[in-house]
């Protein structure tokens, strides 16, 4: 292991530290709820950060987080399945629809696949608003979905009814996601993305089957969605088909463009950043709080197209230059 | 089902469907030029629907003076956005999603400012057309008949410039290959700037237009760039008889699926219907590949 590895290693411990020890600090629920939401939108950008990376923007994305979080509700709610349960079948619901919508539509170019995910967006937001009320529930949506617990008889019983428990199973889902996404990056496949994202034509001629990438690509990603789908269900409690409308995407790709587009922190770093911002800072201006928001991402992006993890590189030339002149 | 009634819905499809048209337009032009989703589109109708509220409502201005204004304070705003946000990130990497999300920032930022400026409430719009016309058993408005009467006028003027100008000719040569054009010494960037700012300003003129047939709010904006995309994805990226002839199909659509159906079943009708034939024909009804 080489002296860089070990110091960033060293870095990743010491910020798992920080977040394991938060609740040692705050005790205040609203604190917790925040990083929860955190924590989800995380996992969230992540994944669309997955799909980014092959080179397609898809629109329907948060649709597809409201596969997983209505599958799960509906596994856990109807048919009364353990929440560790109906996770994994949540996130593979959403990943096979995805498969079934990847099979029509990745044939398209450019624009039309993202103007084809924007009607299916649509499509499932007017599905799940209107019909078959009586199963999802209508505009008002699913309401009183449970917290899940861990319980082994006669050993231990775990509940995650407070946002302070909830907190560290969203920490861990975190970590498990941001690791998944390293390895994928660092792996082949992660390769193959890239090459894919960069040219279609020039993958293809080398005997790589781009559009078998691509579908694959599509459903890992969306495989994420539904987890943080079923997460965001059994955390807030409520969900309604607003929740997963076109409207719910355009934020988190404003948290993955802030942050920096391909790379495996980006979405991290951007997520935390604009929510914390929002959440802690913003909130004191009222009516101009989204108006900053705004002002914020379109002057990130003016300025800093690839992103906030390009910062040490856009600052570094200054740095020295100031060094130089001394 | 009585005739009148079919004619009386035809007429409010053709009245809708030429203003989505008109908003559609500009979108496609915007997307063909440039290569940008603009987000920001339904805001740029939004202000048009304000031009008229204060223009006419507050300061009783006649109608044409009130459209030429619409047209270009949208339109010279479009151009200005242009230039300083879109085109530096035209030579940056991944532009279409940069540029997509910079779109979306600014539709926030242009629907928080209208919030602040002008009030959150549903403002109505008096029409500088008063009266009604009968036809036979069809009854309609001035107003309606102006809506449908100066879009058509507005498209065909649009179409003329475009085939019969050297400027609109250079357009569309920026819009076949912009590394061509720029070889016949036509100046890229100053066309893009126009055709932006061509483009919301036909937003902003079917703002006008529909401001006194519907209210004007600042949350206008979401609600008119989903019918937009749904006209572009049906009548094909960078058509102009594709951009009307969609927003032709979803005004009868929604007109006349109202007649017969609730308004969830007709827009899950729509979807369904455009996802079929984005499944067979991707380049939309009159669209090339």
């Amino acid at each position: 292991m080489n002296k860089r590895s070990t110091t960033v290693w060293i870095g990743y411990g010491a910020l798992l530290g920080l977040l394991l020890t938060i609740p040692l600090f705050t005790d205040e629920a609203y604190v917790f709820h925040i990083l929860c939401l955190i924590g989800i939108n995380i996992i969230f950008a992540c994944s669309l950060n997955t799909i980014l990376n092959i080179g397609e923007l898809n629109l329907a994305h948060a649709a597809f987080m409201g596969i997983g979080a209505y599958a799960s509700t509906l596994l856990v709610m109807r048919l009364s399945f353990s929440f560790w349960l109906a996770m994994p079948l949540a996130m593979v619901a959403a990943a096979i629809i995805s498969l079934a919508i990847g099979f029509l539509t990745l044939r398209f170019k450019g624009a039309y696949f993202l103007l084809f995910t924007f009607l299916f967006a649509e499509l499932v937001r007017i599905l799940l608003s209107n019909f078959w009320i009586g199963l999802f529930g209508g505009i008002p949506g699913l309401t009183n979905i449970p917290r899940p617990s861990i319980q082994i008889p006669w050993l231990f019983h775990l509940e995650f009814s407070s946002n302070k428990d909830f907190y560290y199973l969203i920490l861990v889902m975190v970590v498990i996601t941001v690791f998944v996404m390293r390895r994928m990056d660092q792996s082949r496949l992660g390769m193959v993305f890239r090459a894919i994202s960069q040219s279609e034509t020039l993958t293809e001629s080398i005997g790589i089957s781009s559009m078998k990438f691509k579908i694959l690509g599509c459903a890992i990603g969306c495989l994420f969605a539904g987890l943080a789908g079923s997460l965001y269900a059994h955390f807030v409690r409520i969900i309604t088909p607003a929740d997963f409308s076109i409207h719910a995407v355009l934020t988190p790709i404003a948290y993955v463009v802030v942050g920096g587009m391909g790379s495996v922190f980006g979405p991290v770093i951007g997520t935390s950043f604009l929510m914390i911002l929002s959440h802690f800072f913003l909130r004191e201006f009222g009516l101009y709080e989204l108006l900053l928001y705004g002002v914020i991402i379109v002057l990130i992006i003016r300025f800093m197209p690839e992103g906030l993890i390009s910062l040490p590189r856009v600052i570094s030339p200054w740095f020295g230059k100031l060094l130089t002149r001394e | 089902m009585e005739i009148t009634l079919l004619l009386q819905g035809g007429l409010n499809g053709v009245m809708l469907g030429l203003n989505y048209g008109l908003i559609a337009l500009g979108l496609s032009l915007i997307f063909g030029i440039m290569g940008i989703v603009n987000f920001a589109h339904g805001e740029m109708y939004m202000l048009g629907g304000y031009v008229a509220y204060y223009l006419v409502g507050r300061f009783r201005f006649n109608f044409l003076t009130t459209m030429i204004a619409g047209v270009a304070i949208v339109g010279l705003l479009g151009a200005l956005i242009e230039k300083t946000l879109f085109r530096p990130l035209t030579t940056r990497p991944k532009q279409a999603l940069t540029s997509l999300i910079a779109a979306v920032g600014l539709a926030w930022v242009l629907q928080m400012l209208a919030v602040i400026c002008f009030g959150e409430l549903d403002r109505n719009v008096p029409s500088a057309f008063k009266g009604i016309i009968h036809m036979g058993g069809v009854v309609i408005t001035k107003e309606r008949l102006a809506a449908i009467i100066i879009a058509l006028v507005l498209v065909s003027v649009l179409t003329l410039f475009l085939m019969k100008t050297r400027i609109g000719m250079a357009i569309r040569a920026v819009a076949q290959d912009k590394e061509a054009a720029a070889l016949q010494g036509i100046q890229v960037s100053r066309i893009s700037s126009l055709a932006f700012g061509i483009g919301c300003a036909l937003a902003g003129a079917a703002g006008v237009l529909m401001a006194p047939i519907f209210c004007v709010s600042p949350f206008l904006g979401g609600e008119v760039i989903l019918k937009a995309f749904l006209v572009v994805i049906l009548g094909g990226m960078g058509s102009i008889p594709g951009a009307m002839l969609g927003g032709l199909v979803l005004g009868f659509i929604e007109s006349f699926g109202s007649l017969f159906f609730t308004v969830p079943t007709v827009n899950a009708i729509t979807f369904v219907l455009i996802i079929i034939i984005l499944i067979v024909r991707p380049q939309g009804l009159l669209g090339h590949e």
